[in-house]
């Protein structure tokens, strides 16, 4: 994966901006609100009742469509934390019709319509819960390796939560949002340097509780393997862009890892909590933004999900 | 003339005070704690039914609360020529306010009793290794300076001990080590901090270890404890401290715990089919912070196991070797548990009671 290169990292967050406490109030919690601020919650953003996964979808591709970027894609891979957000058909009119073409209203050939990406193959993944955005990069890094005529590939990921539905998943705030990048082989951005990931089917339904109490073992592992995949170690890693969980978790990791706590980069997290599968791409933007970055750094971004599944990208500074 | 025994209904007590029968010829006054006339019937029939024969005739059971200043009017101080105190509380949860009201006062209440004893010829404290606190390094049987310490029972077990050094009574105190057994079978009836950590692990609750691997543990069984207080309170043997611990050599460490343990687990299929990984030993501020995330999972499992985990787990980091000269030379006979055979026992059990939640049979275990 040498030669390939993620860029235009770009997101968009659900329009309602609401505090923990209201949330707490509207008994969207299962934990309290005190308990969620200490573990550094504070606001989250919720779909409005109209506004769907796919409208994340399509306002994170409107930005790279308005700067220019949407160029010469050869393929979307469209990921979704929840299946259901993989289909935009109304499963009221499958009930009423018994069609189950109401179940196939592919949100990936939404977009591709709705953009003109009319040389652009479609795919789905929807079962990398969290891990889902991680995963379509590295899905499109080995789809430019296996299509040498490809340039370009576009990785989208969207999600909002059903209306009624809790917005905590495993002592995490929730917020509905979408994240796109682009993954080519033109030097901008950053080379990917190497993609990650470890399933463990087993805890596949894990309560909160195992979910938690498996994330350090976990994590450490993703990240020492993900090191020696790519024949580095600590001392070679600028930043580690991490999800936005309890932000102890990370003090503790940090520790365990050898990895400076400033390094660790999560500034979302009291703004918008976990974003689904779009922790990563607002951090790194978030990290760009900040100007700290410096050519030839490199940051490795952490994810777990359900599954359960842990993926982490490693990405070199251009 | 007989032998009193505070806390003779609880965990040790009840084991003490079988084991005191079948080595002496002694009478018991054996003190409970009850709230009526009612709760004191229902365990003096109990006794009863757990001593046997061995205590017909030789048994009496008075309600005793050591956190009253009249906890012992019923006992005549011209009986008791040795005292046993088992009476304390022992979770290393326990509140300073309770700790100090049970374990301190309520000892310095019965040394008020033992002073009136004319013919008192021995008081025996049953104690914790732990009254060491946070000294390192090679523990002595001797009195404990203060070196801090990382809970309020292992504060207040120390307090105890001074008030008793200072009393001038004829005073042996047994520093016991963590019960994690009845006998060297590994059938486990009493849980404490010990196994709920072990049980963290197995659920896939927690994967991260509070301490160092190369710490010494010292474990023990109710058997072996008991028997060691039976030798010990002998008027023949010396009055004195003594560790009842296996010898510093025949001490497990943390790592070969956690070893054993998963080599344990991984043989149920249970277990095995989850791909759990083993725990990372992390420093002692990483495991403050997870305790710190533990409590806010407020209603889950997580939450109250590390809570009774937590207080423990400083010790953890604070390399002690128990040495136990002393009760070799009180106790040539003495033979400690095997510690690798015991942890693996005690593990085997736990899993195929899943923590005392399902029946054990031999062929169960046998086939883990």
């Amino acid at each position: 994966m040498s030669n390939v290169y993620v860029s235009d990292f770009v997101y968009a967050l659900g329009s309602r901006k609401t505090h923990v406490t209201e949330s707490e109030a509207a008994g969207r919690l299962l934990s309290s609100a005190e308990d969620l601020e200490s573990a550094g919650f504070a606001w989250h953003h919720l779909c409005e009742p109209g506004e769907s996964a796919y409208g994340l979808a399509e306002a994170v591709t409107a930005q790279l469509a308005e700067s220019g970027r949407l160029t010469g894609i050869d393929a979307i891979v469209y990921a979704t934390c929840l299946p259901l957000n993989g289909n935009i058909g109304d499963p009221g009119e499958f009930a009423r019709t018994r069609d189950v073409k109401h179940l196939m209203d592919f949100p990936a050939s939404r977009l591709q319509a709705d953009f003109g990406l009319t040389d652009a193959v479609v795919l789905g993944l929807n079962q990398q819960a969290c891990t889902a955005m991680p995963g379509s990069v590295r899905l499109a890094g080995a789809l430019l390796a296996a299509e040498p005529s490809w340039r370009k590939v576009l990785c989208v990921t969207a999600d909002r939560f059903p209306d009624g539905a809790i917005y905590e998943q495993a002592y995490n705030l929730i917020s509905d949002g979408g994240a796109a990048c682009l993954v080519g082989r033109e030097p901008e951005g950053f080379r990917l340097v190497s993609a990650h990931q470890i399933t463990n089917g087993a805890l596949g339904q894990a309560t909160d509780d195992e979910t938690v109490g498996s994330y350090f073992s976990f994590t450490h592992r993703l990240f020492r393997e993900s090191l020696d995949r790519a024949g580095l170690t600590v001392a070679d890693v600028d930043w580690v862009v991490t999800q936005n969980t309890n932000d102890k978790a990370w003090q503790i990791l940090a520790r365990l890892l050898g990895v400076p706590l400033d390094r660790v980069w999560f500034p979302s997290m009291p703004d918008a909590g976990h974003i689904i599968s779009a922790d990563n791409i607002v951090n790194l933007a978030q990290l760009i933004a900040s100007g700290q970055l410096r050519p030839g750094q490199r940051v490795v971004l952490m994810m777990a999900g359900f599954g359960l599944n842990w993926q982490s990208l490693i990405l070199e500074a251009v | 003339m007989g032998i009193l025994i505070t806390g003779a209904d609880g965990y040790l007590g009840r084991r003490a005070v079988s084991a005191l029968l079948e080595t002496t010829g002694d009478e018991f006054v054996l003190a409970v704690r009850a709230a009526d006339a009612a709760e004191l019937a229902a365990k003096r029939d109990r006794l009863d039914a757990e001593l046997g024969a061995a205590g017909h005739g030789r048994v009496t059971v008075v309600g005793a609360d050591l956190t009253r200043d009249d906890a012992l009017a019923d006992v005549d101080p011209r009986r008791v020529t040795a005292i046993v105190h088992a009476a304390a509380v022992t979770r290393f949860s326990v509140d300073r306010e309770t700790a100090q009201r049970v374990n301190v006062d309520g000892t310095v209440r019965l040394a008020r009793f033992a002073r009136r004893c004319p013919d008192l010829r021995r008081f025996t404290l049953l104690s914790t290794l732990y009254t060491a606190g946070r000294h390192t390094g090679d523990v002595p049987e001797r009195r404990h300076e203060d070196a801090g310490f990382v809970n309020f029972y292992e504060w207040s077990k120390w307090r105890a001990e001074q008030h008793l050094f200072d009393s001038g009574l004829p005073l042996s105190v047994l520093r016991l080590p963590t019960v994690i057994a009845e006998d060297d079978g590994g059938t486990v009836v009493q849980y404490n901090a010990f196994h709920n950590t072990l049980k963290l692990f197995y659920y896939g609750l927690l994967s991260l270890m509070p301490g160092e691997p190369s710490t010494p543990l010292a474990l023990g069984t109710a058997a072996f404890t008991s028997a060691a207080v039976a030798h010990l309170v002998r008027p023949e043997v010396p009055a004195g401290i003594y560790h009842v611990t296996p010898d510093p050599a025949q001490t497990l460490t943390l790592g070969q715990l956690i070893d054993l343990t998963f080599d344990v687990y991984e043989r149920d299929d249970n277990f095995r089919r989850r791909n759990l990984m083993r725990p990372i030993y992390c420093d002692r501020q990483s495991f403050d912070d997870m305790v710190d995330i533990a409590r806010r999972l407020k209603g889950g499992p997580i939450e109250q196991a590390v809570a009774s985990v937590a207080p423990f787990g400083t010790q953890l980091y604070l390399h002690k070797t128990f040495r136990n000269e002393a009760l070799r030379a009180a106790w040539p006979g003495y033979a400690a548990p095997d510690p690798l055979a015991l942890a693996d026992a005690v593990c085997d059990h736990l899993v195929a009671s899943r923590w005392g939640r399902q029946p054990v049979t031999r062929q169960l275990e046998g086939a883990l």
